[in-house]
């Protein structure tokens, strides 16, 4: 069965008519698919298929090893949203519900470039030198969610130094309960900084200031 | 089993005088942008959030709107309300309205560095949860403290959960979070819960909830997030009790989004007051929805408002 109705695949269709660059989708899942693996494949296979522009490649946790590392995947389902060079974009677990607007966003993004970042951000990003991990913890039913994500994104795609995961709390419950996740959405900076809810730019900033 | 929801922003000049402007995307902003965009007006409807729906995106799901003979997802109901007014052209931004002048015949309306100007202004701004107003509550949102079970609900599996609040919202989201948690109490103040009596019902069936009445939250103690206490005070003896429980979600009444229209707009306890025709005190600024004096705040007094408005608007440009 199609994971996406007919009614948000035309969207879709049309939407991507307004890429530009090619997108590479780059998954990493397993023989034995897990059950969000498979579905999250699934959805992946639909959206590739909406854009001539979009590629999906589908790695092997286990036996691409050494790609893995490279895009530092330590679990799966992961999802990396690249064009010709890696961004620093990454989905971890299903982006449905709610997230699938940040999948969307983040293809838009790395195939356009076109940012959203006010100039300030943009100043103070250029200041960084240190590598930065934001992890954004979500519930596809939360719609607080997609800015926390996006503004992660955005700041990874202008920012070599900055990798930004969206991790779904629920399917990866153990690295919830590591960093306290109790609400989403909830922005683990770098390991041992947090940032609760949708909050803006310079409170994200503030975070990541804690690392230079 | 997967719900998709894909929200986007769209390009708009910002040099053209709109017809109309709303302010705020929920049940009664669409309505009222879909009749609007019927009837051929320039409207453009201005959200803050990523996601067009107001409070209907943070419902589980809803059993009281006409037309879903089986209970529909919040979610689910916000996405078609959005395409169908989008179907008629309506045209949206997600962008918080920083400032609003309403005083000149042409309305101003602030967003970041941009300024978008409209003939009409409608506020449709709607309501955020209450607070319950106890020390701490702030500091711990996130960390045990939510007003939103759709968002929160799943990050408490195998929990104990308080929920606050007896109305419809409190006992309904209460259901929800039962999904996952092992058990939720819920505390009300009054001596009887205030909700449908077929919410009420539901909780018959559902052995993980347990209700305490005539009690309230007087303080908590989350210094120690592995072992949360809340103290519970029992008004009809005076007792207080101290229990554990792992998070709280908070259902109590709703603020009015009002800061934006504070000193421009008559209000009455924060809630803009309108005449029959959700006209407000100035001419040509209409509002409608949640953030109205009105009796029954429910999605479909909502889309009721936002039909009436639009027509009104329709009217009063006609006029001019
Ligand atoms: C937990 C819960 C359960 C509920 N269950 C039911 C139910 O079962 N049945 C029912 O009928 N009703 C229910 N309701 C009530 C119902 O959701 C509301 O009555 C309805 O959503 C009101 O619609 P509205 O458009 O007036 O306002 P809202 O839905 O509050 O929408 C207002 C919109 O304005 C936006 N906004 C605010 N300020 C700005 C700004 N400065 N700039 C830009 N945008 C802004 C907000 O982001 C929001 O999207 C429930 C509410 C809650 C909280």
């Amino acid at each position: 069965m199609a994971m996406l109705d007919e009614k948000i695949v035309s969207q879709l269709k049309e939407l991507f008519k307004g890429l530009d660059k090619e997108v590479n989708l780059k998954f990493f899942t397993q023989e034995l698919e897990c059950a969000f693996c498979k579905d999250t494949h699934n959805l992946l296979q639909e959206v590739a298929a909406s854009s001539d522009k979009i590629k999906l490649e589908v790695f092997d946790f286990q036996k691409d090893k050494e790609v893995a590392e490279q895009y530092k995947i330590d679990k799966i389902p992961a999802l990396v949203v690249m064009d010709e060079k890696d961004r620093g974009i990454r989905f971890f677990g299903i982006p449905s519900g709610y997230e699938f607007t940040s999948l969307i966003e983040s293809i838009k993004l790395v195939s356009t470039g076109k940012l959203q970042l006010k100039e300030s951000t943009k100043d103070f990003l250029n200041t960084v030198k240190k590598p930065v991990h934001l992890q954004v913890f979500v519930t596809p039913t939360c719609p607080y969610c997609p800015p926390a994500v996006v503004l992660a994104h955005q700041m990874a795609y202008y920012s070599e130094y900055i990798r930004a995961d969206m991790v779904e709390a629920s399917e990866f419950n153990t690295l919830s309960i590591k960093y306290n996740v109790q609400g989403v959405p909830r922005t683990v900076v770098n390991e041992t900084e947090f940032l609760e809810g949708a909050a803006p730019e310079e409170y994200l900033i503030e975070k990541i200031k804690a690392f230079l | 089993m997967f719900e998709f929801s894909l929200n986007l922003s769209q390009e708009i000049d910002k040099n053209q005088i709109f017809d109309l402007i709303i302010v705020g995307g929920g049940p009664a902003g669409l309505t009222a942008g879909l009749y609007a965009a019927r009837y051929k007006l320039n409207v453009l409807m201005i959200e803050k959030s990523f996601i067009s729906g107001g409070q209907l995106t943070g419902i589980d799901t809803i059993e009281n709107y006409p037309g879903f003979a089986e209970p529909v997802l919040g979610s689910k109901l916000a996405q078609n309300m959005a395409e169908q007014a989008k179907s008629f052209g309506l045209k949206s931004i997600n962008a918080f309205v920083d400032s609003l002048d309403l005083q000149k015949d042409i309305k101003e309306v602030k967003v970041g560095n941009d300024i978008y100007k409209a003939k009409t202004i409608l506020i449709t701004t709607g309501t955020s949860s209450g607070k319950l107003g106890i020390k701490h509550e702030d500091e711990y949102v996130g960390k045990g403290i939510s007003y939103c079970a759709t968002c929160d609900g799943p990050m408490f599996p195998d929990k104990k959960v308080l929920v606050i609040g007896g109305g419809n919202n409190a006992v309904k989201e209460a259901l929800f979070i039962a999904k996952y948690a092992k058990e939720v109490i819920i505390i009300h103040s009054g001596e009887k819960l205030n909700a449908a009596v077929s919410n009420i019902d539901k909780l018959k069936d559902e052995q993980k909830i347990k209700v305490l009445l005539n009690s309230s939250v007087k303080a908590i103690d989350f210094s120690d997030l592995k072992n949360k206490t809340f103290e519970i005070e029992n008004s009809s003896n005076n007792k207080v009790e101290t229990i554990t429980a792992d998070g709280m979600f908070i259902f109590v009444g709703t603020t009015p989004n009002t800061s934006l229209v504070e000193g421009q707009l008559e209000l009455e306890k924060g809630y803009i007051k309108t005449d029959c025709s959700l006209q407000t005190n100035i001419s040509g600024v209409f509002a409608a929805g949640d953030v109205i004096v009105k009796e029954l705040r429910q999605v479909a007094t909502a889309v009721g408002d936002g039909a009436l408005v639009a027509y009104k608007i329709n009217k009063y440009l006609s006029n001019l």
